[in-house]
């Protein structure tokens, strides 16, 4: 397990993994910030936040993607911005894996309007990946 | 010491990045609630269903007579159009989608009084839908405005369902033909498996099973 920790750590794969779910961040964050109200009511369909606090997670969660997907990419506060994203990717995880274990149908909002697919085994999948390349883009040697 | 100061210093950047992104977002939302822009939302969010005008009870009172739709007041042709049956539930411009409920729904159909849209997907409607219903597959129309636009009520309202239960797709649909242009629109919940449940009518390929 070390051992491979120890090769995931490499430098290159690290930065490559940072730019790669940098690079996700800035997409989504810049297509939820288009059309908040959309992303409020698929917030809302998540079932995870009180109903007051919804629009609230709608105006500014998709700023903190993107401010961390541009600090990947840049290479500025590189270890927080990837432990942002890794925590967020994890969460979204964990929000798709719950509502699609309570039988939600919906879209997912993953990337505002752009993405109308909804919850489910595949999307879960995608999450989990692009979880991995995150929690990658957190190590160093 | 070495590893405090540099988690104190995780923690800070931490903080710096989410701090931007915070005060970020509320600038924008708070230039987009400004007079002359078109973005920004409330600050608060409101339950989509909690101001919802329920139709359902309102027909209920009805009891047992069945919607005869519109009725003809007369063969000349410079007669007023003929009004709406009273007995038809009637379907708000509330500004937003109202909830409709099973005995409604099955009045406004039987009247033909609103368009049915199916929110799901194509081959969920190829097997079986609500007679006279319009395929709007969610996933294709929600990125197509202008096929919202489009579609013609024939004045009518239009009730949006999908596959019951807690599907939501409907209600997205339902959002998005308000704001495309369709100002009364209601969401039937219960959807396709309730309206089979209950013994209607179905058309499809399915229908005969």
């Amino acid at each position: 397990m070390s051992g491979l920790i120890h090769k995931l750590s490499h430098p290159a794969l690290v930065r490559i993994a940072g730019i790669v779910i940098g690079a996700v961040f800035v997409v989504a964050g810049l297509a939820k910030i288009g059309d908040p109200e959309t992303f409020a009511a698929q917030v809302h369909n998540f079932r995870l936040t009180p109903i007051v606090l919804e629009n609230l997670v709608a105006v500014t969660l998709p700023w903190v993607e993107l401010v961390a997907g541009t600090a990947l990419i840049l290479g500025m506060r590189r270890r927080a911005a990837s432990w942002i994203c890794a925590a967020l990717m994890i969460f979204f995880t964990v929000a798709v894996a719950q509502a699609a274990a309570r039988g939600l149908d919906f879209e997912c909002g993953c990337f505002g309007k752009a993405d109308s697919s909804t919850v489910g085994l595949k999307k879960l999948v995608e999450n989990g990946v692009l979880s991995v390349v995150a929690l990658i883009a957190t190590l160093r040697r | 010491m070495r590893s405090t100061t540099k988690s104190e210093n995780l923690l800070a950047d931490l903080a710096l990045l989410v701090g931007i992104g915070v005060v970020l977002g509320l600038g924008y939302n708070t230039l987009g609630l400004m007079e002359g822009a078109d973005w920004g939302i409330a600050w608060k969010g409101v339950d989509q269903f909690g101001e919802f005008v329920e139709t359902g009870e309102t027909v209920a009172a009805v009891e047992d007579e069945p919607a005869t739709g519109y009725v003809a007041v007369s063969d000349d042709p410079l007669a007023p159009p003929p009004l709406p049956d009273r007995q038809v539930p009637e379907i708000p411009d509330a500004g937003r989608p109202v909830k409709i409920e099973l005995k409604a729904v099955k009045q406004l159909h039987a009247a033909d009084a609103a368009l049915f849209v199916d929110a799901r997907e194509t081959w969920e409607f190829d097997e079986g839908h609500i007679p006279g219903a319009l395929s709007l597959p969610h996933e294709e129309v929600i990125t197509d405005p202008e096929r919202l636009e489009q579609i013609d009520t024939g004045g009518r309202p239009i009730v949006a369902y999908c596959g019951g239960g807690t599907c939501e797709v409907s209600l997205t649909l339902a959002n998005e033909l308000i704001l495309t242009g369709h100002p009364r629109v209601a969401v039937y919940m219960g959807g396709f498996p309730e309206w089979v449940g209950a013994g209607y009518p179905v058309e499809g390929s399915g229908a005969g099973q």
